[in-house]
């Protein structure tokens, strides 16, 4: 690693910034912090940090408005603080551009941890188009349109394969209900989220070793799902 | 009787006057002339009393003609058939006048006795709309109907189930059979037929109870008994004690509203406080949880150099103040709700209050500059001193949640009319006008406020505590910006004498 890797955290709550700021230097990244929305969008402008972690409950603009103004110009991980009860407000910042959510309170190890996988993300930029992705034991063959775990091809129906292809070219993501049934089944099919339920059952006993337990497709409870490509 | 006898002498008297004018003074012995002065006298008499009067005047008029007019004058022999013609025609008027007048009289007398009874019952439903929901509102309804009626018997009885529930009033006591109130009710739900000619419905029934006469009139709600009124004393038209039944149904009808509202109401603000209570946790509660298991966390970190500890230690301490306050809060609630807080009196400086307020919030006031102008510095007052510092400390860390840091937070202090007042004027955005109506509502949040943490809690128990002690709290913006709140509570006051009463108060 050649620079430190910079975080931006926004929370208008002076005692989160104090108890996280220090963490976070701790393990060697640079920290900028804001108290509001304005705030943290002069900073995005000005350096643009590496990962965002955006409170959602800002004195001046709304948490998930600010993700969508990031978005505008900047394509960085932005991680959310948000409140157990308050899903709505995570899936709207999530269909506005976030990436991943962490739920207070929180663990520092929990924050940390997410803050790892994305920075990961980043510095390894794999998104891949085209080609062959792997994770874990799990090799998806995007050109001929194949699964395979070890050397056994799994059969998926073209569905199961859109949803597969879909979430993991969003790796580790939390990809809302509505940003899954937009991209598998078009538009029309938002408000139908019992095709998703459906498809996502066929899917896991087809790739999971335990459909009960799942380890690929994990379920981000009243918000949507995610591929995580570690344990 | 008595104005009778006396309509009955005047019109003698007119009679006897009119022969003396006609046959002494002025000699007039036309008999047609008499005849028609007489007939005048006659019809006067009986449109004006009853038909005996006129019956009277008429017999005393005719003797008269006869005897001083008719020839042979000084006779009462009647020569002529046309003098029995004229007897005749004075009977005639006296009894088709007397007649007429007497049924005018008695309509204008129903009338009158109506508009009394219209009277009575509009001022009865001016006394229902006056009523509360309060637990004894049917005996009030009782007394009210007891005087505005004049009744010495009223009672307003319900069914409950198998009891009845009665409420009684006047200066009688009148043991009523619940059997007859059943009967009155089971009739009144079998028939509801009108009676047009005693204006009632039907259902009306009258007792005698201890040798008095008592009425009972089913009350009814649109066509569906609910109750039976009762009522003894003075006689009141059947028309009458129907609708009076009806004032008495909706009466009745408008408290059981009143009180499901008041149910409803209190159901209702439990519910808010239940939902604002778990928004409040939402937030109130998650925010310093996380901060204080970061800081916790940290501090058990080996990366930590002294100063670093230091910090995390302080972000715990704060943290746990802040929830400390929220639980306070939610206490002090609870306990204003349950009525649970009294007051203490005692004698001190008001200085003494603000000090108190300050040191509870200090920590909400690390950041700000707090200023205290004394106006009065040798008076003593007689409050509840707790009370009157939480109540302060509210509006302190109110001042200290929207005002800004660097700018003063004033608090003055003075005794004016027999009230202690305290001002906390801050230099803040001020309160926008739409919010001054419901700033001191539980859980009310202005619209600007919103984007600041804070529960809704702070200024609805600072207002509540102060009612214990009949204080008041208002608002105000101030010209050049800012808000200012005032606290008045009702002190008693005295004068410190000596300079060692006065080192005594303030330690």
């Amino acid at each position: 690693m050649t620079a430190p890797a910079r975080i931006l955290l926004v929370d208008d709550e002076l005692s989160i910034q104090r108890a996280l700021a220090p963490l976070l230097r701790s393990r060697g990244y640079q920290v900028d912090v804001a108290g509001t929305g304005k705030g943290a969008l002069k900073i995005v402008a000005e350096h643009p940090p590496d990962v965002i972690v955006l409170d959602l409950g800002l004195p001046d603009i709304e948490g998930s408005e600010v993700c969508r103004r990031v978005r505008e110009s900047a394509s960085m991980p932005i991680i959310i603080l948000s409140a157990r009860g308050r899903e709505a407000d995570k899936v709207a910042a999530l269909d506005l551009g976030a990436d991943d959510y962490v739920t207070k309170p929180f663990g520092p190890e929990e924050l940390l941890a997410r803050i790892r996988v994305w920075l990961r993300r980043v510095l390894s930029e794999d998104r891949v188009e085209s080609g062959r992705v792997t994770i874990s034991d799990l090799t998806i063959d995007y050109d001929r349109r194949r699964v395979l775990r070890g050397e056994d091809e799994i059969r998926l129906t073209p569905k199961e394969f859109e949803l597969l292809a879909f979430m993991a070219r969003n790796p580790d993501r939390v990809m809302t209900h509505r940003a899954i049934l937009k991209a598998v089944w078009g538009p029309n099919a938002v408000d139908q989220p019992e095709h998703l339920w459906v498809l996502v059952a066929q899917l896991r006993k087809k790739i999971e070793r335990d459909p009960a337990a799942p380890r690929y497709l994990v379920s981000e409870p009243w918000v949507g799902y995610r591929l995580a490509t570690s344990d | 009787m008595t104005r009778d006898s006396i309509r009955l002498a005047a019109a003698l008297a007119v009679i006897a006057a009119i022969t003396l004018l006609y046959a002494a003074v002025l000699h007039v012995n036309n008999a047609t002339t008499v005849a028609m002065t007489f007939m005048l006298v006659v019809l006067v008499a009986a449109a004006t009393s009853r038909l005996l009067v006129a019956v009277v005047t008429s017999i005393a008029a005719v003797l008269c003609f006869n005897f001083f007019f008719l020839p042979p004058v000084g006779t009462l022999t009647i020569a002529d058939p046309q003098n029995w013609a004229a007897l005749i025609a004075f009977l005639a008027v006296s009894l088709v006048a007397s007649n007429l007048s007497s049924v005018a009289r008695a309509r204008a007398d129903e009338a009158m006795e109506r508009r009394d009874e219209v009277a009575r019952l509009f001022d009865l439903s001016r006394d229902v709309l006056l009523m509360t929901d309060s637990r004894d509102a049917l005996s009030l309804l009782a007394r009210f109907i007891a005087r505005r009626f004049d009744l010495e018997y009223v009672a307003v009885c319900q069914r409950r189930g198998e009891r009845w529930e009665i409420a009684e009033a006047g200066s009688l006591s009148i043991p009523v059979p619940t059997s007859q109130l059943a009967l009155v009710l089971a009739s009144a739900e079998e028939v509801l037929e009108f009676d047009a000619r005693n204006r009632t419905y039907a259902g009306h029934r009258t007792i005698t109870v201890d040798d008095r006469e008592v009425r009972l009139v089913p009350l009814r709600l649109g066509t569906k008994p609910i109750g039976v009124l009762a009522a003894a004393g003075r006689p009141v038209d059947p028309g009458s004690l129907d609708a009076l039944g009806g004032v008495v149904a909706i009466a009745i009808e408008r408290t059981q509203f009143l009180e499901e509202r008041k149910a409803a109401e209190l159901a209702r603000q439990s519910e808010e406080l239940k939902s604002a209570l778990l928004a409040s946790l939402g937030h109130d509660l998650r925010t310093p949880l996380t901060a204080i298991r970061v800081a916790a966390s940290n501090l058990q970190a080996s990366w930590l150099g002294d100063a670093e500890r230091r910090e995390q230690a302080d972000v715990v301490l704060t943290e746990v103040e802040r929830l400390t306050r929220l639980f306070e809060n939610i206490l002090d609630m609870a306990r204003l709700d349950a009525g649970a807080v009294s007051t203490e009196l005692e004698w001190v400086h008001p200085s003494q209050i603000v000090d108190a307020a300050r040191e509870h919030v200090e920590h909400a006031l690390s950041r700000h500059r707090l200023e205290t102008v004394e106006a009065d510095e040798t008076t003593l007052v007689r409050l509840d001193p707790r009370l009157t510092a939480a109540a302060l400390a509210h509006l302190l860390e109110n001042a200290a949640r929207y005002a800004p840091p660097d700018a003063p937070i004033t608090v003055t202090t003075r005794v004016q009319d027999e009230a202690l007042i305290i001002e906390v004027r801050d230099h803040g955005p001020g309160i926008a006008p739409a919010d001054l109506p419901r700033l001191f509502e539980r859980f009310y949040r202005g619209a600007q406020a919103r984007t600041i943490s804070g529960t809704g809690m702070g200024l609805s128990i600072a207002r509540g505590l102060l009612a214990v002690e009949r204080g008041r709290i208002w608002a105000e913006n101030c010209a050049d910006g800012g808000a200012q709140f005032t606290i008045a509570v009702p002190v008693e006051r005295k004068h410190m004498d000596t300079v060692g009463v006065s080192a005594d108060a303030r330690a």
